[in-house]
């Protein structure tokens, strides 16, 4: 015990190919996105296009306020390509934390070494969200490097909030296919439920905003809370920042309780 | 001194079905224990109870003086673990795996990895998902045996091993239990067992069917008997060995003006050897004590003398085995 936080600097650094690979694939997608702005959603041609569609797709896509450079970045970097990216990643990372180990036969191990399961459930649920975070900065970096040269003139402060909603909404995900995962100790019901987060709260939001009997959904929807005022171009809302990492942190503490509970590889 | 493992009324219950129903055993310090069983007996469930892996349903189990479900991480760094399977897939190198198991368990001295890898025939340097199965066995044991527990609990030590590792591995038994470290083994075959272990427990369906000194199962083993002898008929040949305490399975065949006789032999030599010294004997084989048929008859899976099912073959790595 030599060293600080062994199993958090493992579950942190021993993927870093996985972290690096995430890294590529956001960049990559933000680099072919944000550049075509001035020629796809600022120009005329494309609120044309946008008024000739169906208002209900208009609305399911985010794609209102399309033609503005906030409103470009806010509908196809955080709430969809990027949107997914994270929030594939989380899962992943989330349900093998604990259940993908577990079922892979090495969680047996750690746990017969010097180690509490609290402590390895929190420590490898801090990795993520360290990794989680160091996308997001990523993210933000990159489209403030691009806010000039593709004409977005977002306020960068208001992209903080958006990253730091953009992270929490992703976490929310990881941390929900966390806790499955330590619950049930099964890798598939860790992935099931992770997805469920995000792909239901992309749902209720996008049904939710069709008409006001369906406004109610919009509550369910982590994606509405993170996105539902437009963070790129209005700033966040820091209520629900909290409840988004509230949550996540309350189902990692979830996590080492559940873990803490039950048998190991039974 | 305490015993290092205390146990007793183990039940343990998967769903609805239980399956340890009610262990006693105890293991003293400094001493090796085996556990054997045929799989599914409940070895490896007793074992990750020992490290509250998974949790007993009743029953009380001391582990160096401590209750494993309580004891928290203090007590599992006194301990070394090779689970019965083990599973490594990571891309990193065996050394730095190591590296991370030394620092979440007890101290390791410097250069220990090296001497136990050296030993164990061993490299390092490679990922260890790219590992045959006998080398990441070896690297399970590194893991058990380099911060020198005061107990090893093995799931089946030698699975994957070639024999010449296995001596070594036996080598390393010992001499932890000459450091006065307790090593709590299993396996499915007894001639793993035999040669390291002090004192053996038979585990089937979930029960303890005996705990023996090995030997004391010695003495209780079968001996296979075959001889040929002239100038006696078959039939007189069969009555005269019949009448030998602890000779059963006995096949008598005529052959020339002879006879060839194959029996298995319980308990004494010296009934034997006198009523043999009445034959014109021409062939003799009183083999080595059994030990694996006998633990086959203890668990109740091969009736005597059948020489071709899984005695015969155990039988045989027994006898490898002893060729130290």
């Amino acid at each position: 015990m030599n060293r600080k936080l062994p199993l958090f600097r493992r579950a942190f650094l021993d993927p870093w190919r996985s972290t690096l690979g995430w890294a590529a694939g956001l960049a990559a997608a933000i680099a072919l996105y944000l550049p075509l702005f001035p020629s796809i959603g600022g120009s005329s041609q494309m609120q044309g296009m946008i008024n000739a569609l169906p208002p209900e797709m208009t609305k399911a896509l985010n794609y209102d306020q399309i033609t503005t450079g906030t409103g470009y970045t806010q509908a196809t970097v955080f709430g969809l390509i990027g949107f997914l990216l994270m929030t594939i990643a989380t899962v992943s990372w989330g349900a093998a934390a604990v259940a993908g180990d577990e079922e892979s036969g090495q969680l047996e191990l750690t746990l017969a070494h010097g180690v509490t399961r609290i402590q390895v459930a929190l420590e490898r649920a801090l990795a993520m969200a360290l990794r989680v975070v160091l996308l997001a900065v990523l993210v933000h970096v990159l489209i403030l490097s691009l806010n000039e040269s593709a004409h977005l003139k977002i306020n960068p402060q208001n992209l903080f909030g958006a990253t730091v909603m953009f992270a929490g909404l992703a976490l929310l995900s990881g941390t929900g296919a966390l806790f499955a995962g330590a619950l049930t100790g099964r890798k598939a019901y860790g992935l099931a439920a992770g997805t469920a987060i995000g792909v239901l709260g992309y749902v209720f939001n996008a049904v939710g905003r069709q008409s006001s009997d369906l406004n109610w959904l919009l509550n369910l929807s982590p994606y509405h809370w993170a996105y539902g005022n437009s963070p790129v171009t209005n700033g966040a809302d820091w209520a629900a920042a909290g409840w988004l990492w509230g949550i996540s942190a309350g189902l990692v503490l979830l996590s080492a309780v559940a873990l803490q509970r039950r048998d190991v590889g039974a | 001194m305490k015993q290092a493992i205390l146990v007793e009324g183990l039940r343990k219950t998967f769903g609805r079905r239980e399956v340890l129903h009610g262990i006693d055993f105890s293991v003293e310090p400094g001493s090796v224990f085996g556990v054997i069983g045929p799989n599914g007996a409940g070895k490896t469930t007793t074992m990750r109870c020992l490290l509250d892996i998974i949790r007993p349903n009743g029953g009380h189990i001391q582990v160096l003086g401590e209750d494993p479900r309580h004891a928290g991480p203090e007590l599992r760094r006194r301990i070394g673990y090779l689970p019965g399977e083990l599973f490594l897939e990571q891309r990193i190198t065996g050394r730095r795996l190591l590296d991370h198991y030394a620092a979440i368990s007890g101290p390791v001295k410097p250069g220990r990895i090296d001497e136990l890898a050296e030993r164990l025939d061993l490299d390092l340097d490679r990922h260890t998902r790219k590992l045959s199965k006998g080398n990441k066995q070896k690297l399970g044991l590194v893991q058990a045996f380099m911060h020198s527990p005061e107990l090893l609990v093995l799931d089946e030590p030698t699975s994957g091993l070639d024999p010449l590792v296995q001596q070594e591995f036996l080598a390393m038994v010992r001499e932890a239990r000459d450091n006065g470290q307790t090593v709590f083994l299993s396996s499915h075959v007894l001639s793993e067992v035999q040669q390291a272990a002090d004192e053996v427990a038979i585990l089937r369906d979930g029960k303890i069917v005996t705990v023996a000194t090995v030997d004391a199962l010695r003495e209780t083993a079968l001996r296979h008997l075959r001889l040929a002898a002239t100038g006696i008929t078959a039939d007189d040949a069969g009555a005269l060995l019949g009448r030998v305490p602890g000779v059963g399975a006995l096949e008598v065949l005529k052959a020339g003006d002879g006879v060839e006789v194959s029996a298995v032999l319980e308990g004494d030599i010296q009934p034997l050897v006198q009523a043999l010294s009445t034959l014109q004997l021409t062939h003799l084989v009183l083999e080595e004590p059994d030990l694996e048929e006998s633990v086959l008859k203890l668990y109740g899976m091969t009736g005597n003398g059948k020489r071709n099912g899984n005695g015969q073959r155990a039988l045989e790595v027994t006898k490898g085995a002893g060729n130290e």
